[in-house]
C-alpha cells in the first residue's frame, strides 16, 4: 500500500475537505462532525452500515443539502451555499444509488448533455446554428463517441438509456459523469446489484478510470469485497459519527468498525459481502 | 451537412412566398381554415417546448395568446399614425408603400411576442421552482387573470373586446411565422444545449448534477414558448380582425394542450400533425360541434391510460426495432 | 366594530366553505401525493344533486336541508370512489404528468358533460333551508352562515375522528407515509385510497349544497372558482396537512371578505391567486406543513 498517492497529506493541498461537517433534520442528526480530507489522485471508500449517513454525506458534497454546521470545502473554496448545478460546474460529479439515466433520451443523448458543461459556444449560437455551433457540436459529437467506445457502450449509442442491461445502465452513468470533465468522482454504491463477476469488472473499470483520466474518486460500498480491494483509504461511518480511518489493512483490523457491523467486539473479521445488493 | 437546416429554412421560406403568390386565388373558406392551421401550430409547438420537451404543464397558453393578441393592437391601432407618421419625415411615401404596412406589422408581432415573453418571465420566475402540478394552477389562474384584466381594461374594449383591426395577417405571414417557429424551436431542441430540456424533463436532480440548471432551463422554455404564443396571438387577431376577450378563456387553453398530448408530448412531428387534425376536424364535424369539448376530454382520458406516448408518437417502437 | 364582527362573521362561513373543498385535495393528496383537479367538479355535481332532490321536498324544512345534504354527501362519495376507479387506478405507477393530464380530462369531462345534459345556464337553488336571522348586538347572523359553520364544524370534527380514531384512519394515515410499507403490513392499499376519494369527495358535495344554499345560483363550471381557491387554501396551510386544510380556508375566507368589503374589491378574486404566489415564494410547504427534502 506504499504507492498510494495520498500518502503524505502534506505533499498536497486536499481537494476536498470536511470539517466538522453535520447535518440535522429536525432532532435526528443523520452526519455529526464529520471530519475528512481526500487528496487529488486518490481513490478513498466510505462505508458504513445501512443509515449511517453515507448518502447524506454524498448529498451533502454535491450541494443537495447545506452542513448545519461545519465545512464543505473544495480544492480550498467553501461550498456554502452552492448549489448542486454550481458544484458540478465546479467539477464535482456523482452517480446515484438508484440510477438517475435520462428515460427520455437516448445512449448518446445521456452523455451529450453532460457536454453542456464544456460548450464553447453560447445559446444564441444554438437558436440561430451559426458556424460556430456547428464546430461545436461536431467536436462534441466525437468526444461522445469516443467516451461510448472507451466503455463498450457504442453499440447500444441510439437505445433508449433505460432499456440497457443494468450493469450497462450503470456504466453510463460513470460515463455521463466523466463528460464533464470533473476533479472529483463520487460513486454512489456503483456495485450494488451486481455478480461476482461484474464487480471484477467494475473493479478494473474503477482503476482505469481514475487513471486514465487522473480523477480522484470516492465511493460508498457495500461490498466489502469492492472497497478493500479498490480503495486505498477508507473511511468508515456509523451513525452519522466518523468512527475510524486508514488503509484497509487497517480497517480490517480495526475493533470499532467490527462492533458497528456486527453489534459487539466480536473478532474484527469483516462482515464478507454483507449484504448482496 | 452543416447547412441543410438553413437550406430547408430558407427554402421553406420561399415556398411559403411563392404560395402566397396564389393565395388570392384560393377559395376564402379554405384559406382561413388554412390560415387558422397555421396559428394552431405556432401555439401547439411552442406549448410543445414547455410542456413536452420541459415537462411542465402550462394550462395557460391562451393567457400568452391573449397578451400578444391585445398588446400588438398597440403598434397596429394605436401608435400606428404616429408610427407611419414619423418613418414618412424619414423617408417620403414609406406609409403608403406596402412596405410601411408590412414592417408595422412586424413590428406589432414583435411587440405582442415580447410582452407575452415578459409575461411569460413574471409568471414563470417564481412558479417553476414549485412542483409540475402546482404550475398548472398557477398557470390556469394565470390566464384567467389575464383575461379578467383584458375584460376590465376599457382601453381594449372592456367586456365586448376589440373591433375592426386592420387586415393585416395573410397567408404569407402565417406560414412564415410557422417556418421561423419551427426552425427556432427545432434548433434549441435538437443541440446538446437544447437537451438540457429532456434532462430538466426526465430527472431535474440529476440534470443538476451535471452542472444543468433546471430551473434557467424551465424558464427559458417558458419564455421561448410564450413568446410565440404571443405572435400567434397578434397573428390571430388580425386575421379574426376582432378581439373578443372569451376567446382566450380556459377552453382555448385546453384546446392546445390536447394537441399536445394527442400529438405526443416532445414530438414535433406528431403535435404539428394533431395541431392540424384538430383544427380541420371540428370543421368536418358541425353536425356533433357542442360534443367537442366532452369528446376532448375522454380523449385526454383515454389516450392517458391507453396510449400515454400520443397518437402520432413512433419513436419507441422505430427505435427497438432498429 | 360591529361592521368588523360582520365581516368577520361572513368571513368564517366563507372560509369555512373553502375548507371543505380544501379537506378533499389535501386529503387525495396524502395518500397518492397528486391533485385532484376533478375535485371541484365533484362540488358542482353535489350541489346539482341537491339541485334535483331539493326541488321535490318540502321548502324551509330543517328535516329536507340534512336530506339534501347527506343525499348529495352519498352521492359524491360514490362519484369520488367511481373516478378513482376507472381514470385513476390504472396509471398508479404512471408519472405524475399522466395522472395530472387524466384529472384534468375528468373534471373537463364533468364540466361539459354537464353542460350538455344540463344545459349551460345558471338555474336558481330551491330554498330548502328555512332562512331567518339572528341579530346579536348589531351583528347580523343568518340562518345560514350558522348552518354552514356548523355543518363545517361538525364534519370536521368527524374527520378527525375517522382518521384519528378508526382502524380505516390508521390504514390512510399508514398509507399516506409509506404506500409501500403499508402494504406489506397488509394493508389493502386500494381500498383505503378508495375509501380516501369516497371521504373527500362526500365533504365536497356538502361543500357544494352549502355553497349553493348561500349563493343560490348553479351552473356546471361552478365548481371552477371555489375549487382553484379551495386548492390555493390546501397549499396554504401545507397540502397533505388536514388541520392545515382548514386553517388555509378560514384564512383566504377571511382575507377575501375584508378586501371584497373595502375600497379594492374589484381585486376580490385575485386575492386568492396573490396568497399563492406568496406562500409559494417564501414558504411553499405552507403554514403547517414541513418542508422535506428530496430524497435521492
Amino acid at each position: 500500500m506504499d504507492t498510494t498517492p495520498p500518502a503524505d497529506p502534506r505533499s498536497s493541498a486536499p481537494l476536498l475537505e470536511l470539517r466538522r461537517a453535520t447535518v440535522r433534520f429536525g432532532g435526528l442528526t443523520a452526519v455529526n462532525a464529520v471530519d475528512l480530507q481526500l487528496f487529488p489522485g486518490g481513490l478513498y471508500g466510505l462505508i458504513g452500515p445501512n443509515g449511517a449517513g453515507k448518502s447524506t454525506l454524498f448529498n451533502l458534497i454535491t450541494g443537495l443539502y447545506q452542513p448545519t454546521e461545519g465545512e464543505v470545502l473544495f480544492s480550498g473554496h467553501s461550498l456554502r451555499g452552492q448549489r448542486p448545478h454550481q458544484i458540478a460546474r465546479l467539477g464535482i460529479a456523482r452517480t446515484f444509488q438508484n440510477i438517475r439515466l435520462f428515460s427520455g433520451l437516448s445512449v448518446f443523448d445521456n452523455v451529450r448533455v453532460a457536454c453542456n458543461l464544456h460548450r464553447a459556444t453560447a445559446p444564441w449560437h444554438t437558436l440561430l446554428r451559426l458556424r460556430a455551433f456547428q464546430s461545436d457540436e461536431a467536436a462534441i459529437t466525437a468526444q461522445v463517441d469516443s467516451l461510448l467506445t472507451l466503455f463498450g457502450l457504442q453499440s447500444f449509442r441510439d437505445h433508449p438509456a433505460t432499456s440497457l442491461p443494468y450493469g450497462d445502465q450503470r456504466r453510463l452513468e460513470i460515463v455521463r459523469c466523466l463528460a464533464t470533465r470533473p476533479q472529483l468522482l463520487l460513486l454512489d454504491e456503483p456495485a450494488a446489484g451486481m455478480n461476482p463477476a461484474e464487480k471484477l469488472d467494475l473493479i478494473r473499470l474503477i482503476r482505469e478510470v481514475r487513471q486514465r483520466f487522473a480523477l480522484t474518486i470516492l465511493l460508498v460500498e457495500h461490498s466489502m469485497r469492492v472497497v478493500m480491494d479498490v480503495c486505498e483509504h477508507i473511511a468508515v461511518l456509523d451513525h452519522g459519527t466518523k468512527i475510524a480511518e486508514g488503509s484497509p489493512a487497517q480497517i480490517k483490523r480495526n475493533l470499532a468498525v467490527a462492533e458497528a457491523y456486527l453489534g459487539t467486539a466480536a473478532p474484527a473479521i469483516p462482515p464478507e459481502e454483507k449484504s448482496a445488493c | 451537412m452543416p447547412p441543410r437546416r438553413h437550406f430547408l429554412f430558407l427554402l421553406s421560406l420561399g415556398l411559403v412566398a411563392g404560395i402566397a403568390c396564389f393565395s388570392s386565388g384560393f377559395d376564402p373558406y379554405y384559406l382561413d381554415l388554412l390560415i387558422m392551421v397555421g396559428v394552431n401550430i405556432i401555439l401547439a409547438v411552442s406549448l410543445n417546448l414547455i410542456s413536452g420537451h420541459t415537462g411542465q404543464f402550462s394550462l395557460g397558453h391562451a393567457g400568452f395568446m391573449a397578451i400578444g393578441a391585445y398588446l400588438s393592437t398597440l403598434v397596429t391601432v394605436f401608435w400606428s399614425d404616429s408610427l407611419l407618421a414619423s418613418a414618412n419625415e424619414k423617408l417620403a411615401g414609406f406609409a403608403a408603400s406596402p412596405w410601411g404596412q408590412n414592417l408595422l406589422f412586424l413590428l406589432a408581432l414583435l411587440t405582442g411576442g415580447l410582452c407575452a415573453a415578459f409575461a411569460g418571465l413574471v409568471v414563470g420566475g417564481p412558479s417553476l421552482r414549485l412542483r409540475g402540478d402546482y404550475l398548472a394552477l398557477v398557470t390556469l389562474g394565470f390566464g384567467e387573470i389575464v383575461r379578467v384584466t383584458f375584460q376590465n381594461t376599457e382601453t381594449f374594449g372592456g367586456a365586448l373586446g376589440m373591433y375592426g383591426l386592420p387586415d393585416h395577417t395573410s397567408f404569407f405571414w402565417v406560414y412564415a411565422t410557422v417556418a421561423c417557429t419551427l426552425f427556432v424551436i427545432g434548433n434549441l431542441t435538437d443541440s446538446t444545449w437544447g437537451r438540457g430540456f429532456a434532462a430538466t424533463r426526465d430527472d431535474e436532480i440529476a440534470a443538476a448534477s451535471i452542472g444543468i440548471n433546471p430551473t434557467r432551463y424551465k424558464i427559458i422554455a417558458f419564455v421561448v414558448g410564450a413568446f410565440f404564443a404571443g405572435v400567434a396571438g397578434a397573428l390571430f387577431a388580425h386575421f379574426k380582425m376582432t378581439i373578443v376577450p372569451t376567446g382566450f378563456d380556459f377552453t382555448r387553453s385546453i384546446e392546445i394542450v390536447v394537441m399536445v398530448i394527442l400529438g405526443g408530448m416532445g414530438n414535433t412531428r406528431g403535435v404539428i400533425l394533431a395541431a392540424i387534425l384538430l383544427t380541420l376536424l371540428p370543421e368536418f364535424l358541425r353536425p356533433i360541434a357542442q360534443y367537442r369539448m366532452v369528446l376532448y376530454a375522454l380523449l385526454l382520458i383515454v389516450l392517458m391510460i391507453l396510449r400515454p406516448q400520443g397518437l402520432f408518437n413512433f419513436r419507441f417502437s422505430r427505435k427497438k426495432s432498429a | 366594530m360591529e361592521q368588523i364582527l360582520q365581516q368577520l362573521l361572513n368571513g368564517i362561513s366563507l372560509g369555512a366553505i373553502y375548507a371543505l373543498i380544501a379537506l378533499g385535495y389535501t386529503m387525495v393528496y396524502g395518500v397518492l401525493r397528486f391533485i385532484n383537479f376533478a375535485h371541484a367538479d365533484v362540488f358542482m355535481v353535489g350541489a346539482f344533486l341537491a339541485f334535483f332532490l331539493g326541488q321535490n321536498l318540502p321548502a324551509n324544512s330543517i328535516a329536507s336541508t340534512i336530506l339534501v345534504l347527506l343525499a348529495a354527501m352519498t352521492g359524491c362519495a360514490l362519484l369520488g370512489t367511481l373516478i378513482e376507479r376507472l381514470a385513476y387506478r390504472p396509471l398508479r405507477s404512471a408519472p405524475t404528468l399522466n395522472v395530472l393530464i387524466t384529472a384534468i380530462g375528468v373534471s373537463l369531462l364533468l364540466e361539459y358533460s354537464g353542460q350538455l345534459f344540463l344545459g349551460a345556464n345558471p338555474r336558481t337553488f330551491p330554498p330548502v333551508y328555512p332562512s331567518a336571522q339572528l341579530t346579536l348586538g348589531g351583528v347580523i347572523l343568518s340562518g345560514n352562515q350558522l348552518l354552514v359553520i356548523g355543518v363545517t364544524a361538525a364534519l370536521v370534527l368527524l374527520l378527525q375522528l375517522v382518521i384519528y380514531q378508526t382502524k380505516i384512519g390508521a390504514a390512510m394515515r399508514a398509507v399516506s407515509l409509506n404506500p409501500d410499507a403499508a402494504r406489506l403490513v397488509g394493508i389493502n392499499v386500494n381500498a383505503v385510497i378508495a375509501f380516501t376519494f369516497a371521504l373527500g369527495s362526500a365533504l365536497a358535495g356538502a361543500g357544494g349544497v352549502l355553497y349553493a344554499i348561500n349563493y343560490p345560483s348553479i351552473d356546471p363550471l361552478m365548481g371552477l372558482m371555489p375549487g382553484l381557491k379551495a386548492f390555493v387554501c390546501a397549499i396554504l396551510g401545507g397540502i397533505g396537512n388536514i388541520p392545515g386544510a382548514a386553517l388555509g380556508g378560514l384564512i383566504l375566507g377571511l382575507v377575501e371578505t375584508f378586501v371584497g368589503g373595502s375600497e379594492a374589491s374589484t381585486w376580490k378574486d385575485a386575492v386568492a391567486f396573490g396568497l399563492l404566489i406568496l406562500i409559494l415564494l417564501f414558504r411553499p410547504a405552507g403554514l403547517l406543513g414541513k418542508p422535506l427534502p428530496e430524497k435521492v
